[in-house]
């Protein structure tokens, strides 16, 4: 343990991520809000508050990440992308189609999709599991509890 | 008696047939898919909220808490049945829970989950019942600084019960409430880091991200980790624990029950550190605390029973002062907004038969889930086998319609893909997403009080110290945050979370 090797090694790279990310996200934070007006202390202006927080996650960022040079700490994680690309693509499917085609397409597209994220899905299984379950939650959420969600605009008017 | 008189208002609401239904289907559903693994209580709620729209709001809330204790115990017996643990309050439960389960005695572990569960359950709505009262009549002497200062209080609870580097907590706590400045400032009507979006000026939603925080992430986190799921293959056995299990029991049970319901009312991770606190003391006191960790009894009795106890009682600030104190209470106020209802002390004086109806349910909650789910652990035991790569494709579509039909709005499933991304980093930097979520909260509550006390104090700051209890509540938060930064509370707090 030697201090103020500051010129040496991150010993906590996750640390030093970690602490980057808080910094982007208060700098993306300060500037989103720089036409903001501050105010004064007496009537405080709509920008305050949110300038004075993303300094404050800036302050954490950078404590995090010049912590990291002096405390031994975990390394990076693994990224994968396979996962995230594949479940939040469904949802964003989902999303877009729920309205112009309804839930009784957008429900087996968003779930077949989806389930390529594992790499054990087959496909035949999951085609199957996805219109068995959406028939369900048509079932389900249509007509027993009657919530407004499209289910087949483009064929049944509704 | 007074609190009679509320009790009988209660029993007579949370017993007429629809509520009943109401809360069994709750506590079923909870249950069903509580026990399936990966899963946790607050991905459970916000997947089953669009089941509460169309009831009204005692029937919703009732229906909502009866999922929410549904959940907690169907993460106990994935915990015992599974090695893996539904959720973070039932972490404990495995050590103990699961070892009984390989010797042949899950049936009596379940049994004393459930039986522990019930007697922590009961003691709880008293605390609960006799505790509204007063709580609300202090709650009515608060003005916008007091509230303001107890809430600072609160957060310097959840930053020192935060688990892992305070830092980091802090991190996220200020992140939460940056993040609820976006939207539309109150005042001047200017919107603030809205990106100029339309969809944001009226500010994030708070059930769009919990369920980006905690139902996407958590389906990215699972896939990640391909799990080893060992599911007891030996029967199941009896449930009903003999008399030397109760007597065993009984200590532990009462224990957890105090500890845990204590623990609960503290904001931050309060309800989490009960299982905890008691499987360390039940270890501590044992004449033999060898036996842990190899199927103790005591190691499931007791931590259960502060689960369940510290469930119940995390409702008393939101309910009295309206103030939730972590992130699944803070996700049954988003719940309560929903349906019109604004947590609070008015809860109780405008509208006592909801206020008592649902602590009434609470019990008969309990009471449920001791009747249904001693027959239904065979059903259970069949749910915990399906594959993991059929059951997130429904946590899927199911995440995607609730989120869409809170406001029948399909920007709504985007951002709550955003936030699926957002947690997903965060989980890489091994950070928190519950205090993000706690702070998301708080702020906007700390915002428009803090700009109240300063409207009525005429901008002077003086108006925090000045009022004595306000005082009194800022010096308390002061306290508690110096002590979590002592070096030496550093070294016994890394100790107590290692356990």
């Amino acid at each position: 343990m030697q201090f103020g090797s500051f010129g040496g090694r991150i010993r906590s790279p996750q640390d030093a991520a970690a602490g980057v990310f808080l910094v982007a996200v208060a700098v993306i934070a300060l500037w989103q809000g720089a036409g903001l007006a501050a105010g004064h202390l007496n009537q405080l202006g709509p920008g305050m508050l949110p300038r004075a927080l993303a300094v404050l996650v800036g302050i954490c960022g950078l404590a995090l990440a010049v912590g990291s040079f002096f405390t031994a700490g975990k390394g990076l994680e693994r990224w994968t992308l396979r996962g995230p690309v594949l479940i939040l693509g469904a949802a964003v499917a989902f999303g877009l189609a729920v309205r112009p085609l309804g839930l009784a397409v957008a429900g087996p597209i968003t779930m077949f999709l989806g389930a390529f994220a594992s790499p054990e899905t087959r496909w035949q299984e999951s085609l199957v599991f996805s219109l068995v379950v959406t028939a369900f939650c048509v079932l389900l959420f249509k007509f027993m509890l009657g919530l407004p969600i499209p289910l087949a605009p483009w064929l049944l008017g509704y | 008696m007074e609190l009679f008189d509320h009790l009988a208002l209660g029993f007579a609401t949370a017993l007429s047939l629809q509520n009943l239904a109401l809360c069994f289907a709750g506590v079923l559903v909870g249950t069903l898919i509580g026990v399936l693994p990966g899963i946790g209580p607050i991905a459970t709620i916000a997947m089953l909220l669009p089941l509460t729209f169309k009831v009204d709001p005692t029937g919703a809330l009732i229906m909502l808490a009866g999922i929410y204790y549904g959940a907690q115990y169907g993460g106990s017996t994935s915990a015992i049945l599974v090695n893996i643990p539904g959720e973070a309050t039932s972490v404990v439960t495995v050590l103990d829970g699961h070892q009984m389960a390989k010797q042949g005695r899950a049936g009596i572990a379940l049994g004393i989950a459930a039986i522990g569960s019930f007697i922590a359950g009961t003691i709880a709505t008293f605390i609960i019942a006799a505790l509204g009262q007063p709580l609300t009549r202090m709650a009515m002497l608060f003005g916008p600084a007091e509230y303001f200062s107890l809430m600072v209080l609160g957060l310097a609870f959840a930053i020192v019960l935060a688990r892992g580097s305070v830092l980091k907590a802090v991190g996220m706590i200020v992140l939460g409430l940056l993040l609820s400045t976006v939207g539309t400032d109150l005042e001047t009507g200017e919107e603030r880091l809205t990106f100029g979006l339309v969809d944001l000026s009226d500010g994030i939603d708070f059930a769009v991200m919990a369920m980006g925080l905690f139902g996407f992430a958590e389906i990215l986190r699972n896939l990640e980790n391909p799990e080893s799921r060992d599911v007891v293959k030996s029967a199941i056995g009896r449930l009903l624990p003999s008399k030397a299990d109760l007597k065993r029991s009984l200590g532990p049970i009462l224990r957890g029950t105090g500890l845990g319901a204590l623990l609960g009312i503290l904001p931050g991770n309060g309800a989490v550190l009960g299982p905890f606190a008691s499987y360390t003391l039940e270890k501590r006191i044992a004449k033999d605390p060898s036996r842990f960790g190899r199927g103790a009894i005591e190691g499931v009795a007791g931590p259960e029973s502060a689960n369940n106890a510290g469930a119940q009682t995390a409702f008393i600030p939101l309910l009295t002062l309206g103030i939730p104190p972590n992130a699944v209470m803070a996700l049954m106020m988003g719940a309560m907004t929903i349906h019109g209802v604004i947590p609070g002390p008015q809860v109780m004086t405008k509208n006592p038969s909801l206020f008592w109806g649902m602590v009434a349910s609470m019990w008969i909650g309990n009471l449920l889930l001791l009747i249904i789910n001693l027959p239904l652990v065979g059903l259970w035991v069949r749910f915990l086998k399906i594959p993991y790569r059929l059951l997130f494709p429904a946590i899927l579509i199911f995440c995607c319609i609730g989120i869409y039909s809170i406001n029948n709005n399909p920007a709504d499933v985007m951002f709550t893909a955003f936030f699926g991304l957002a947690g997903y980093i965060l989980y890489k930097f091994d950070f928190e997403p519950a205090p993000l979520l706690l702070g998301f909260v708080l702020g906007k509550l700390l915002e428009e009080k803090f700009r109240q006390a300063l409207v009525i104090s005429r901008g002077s700051f003086v108006t925090f110290v000045e009022r004595p209890l306000s005082a009194g509540l800022l010096i308390a938060a002061l306290i508690i945050l110096v002590i979590a930064v002592l070096p030496m509370m550093r070294k016994e707090r890394e100790e107590v979370f290692q356990e």
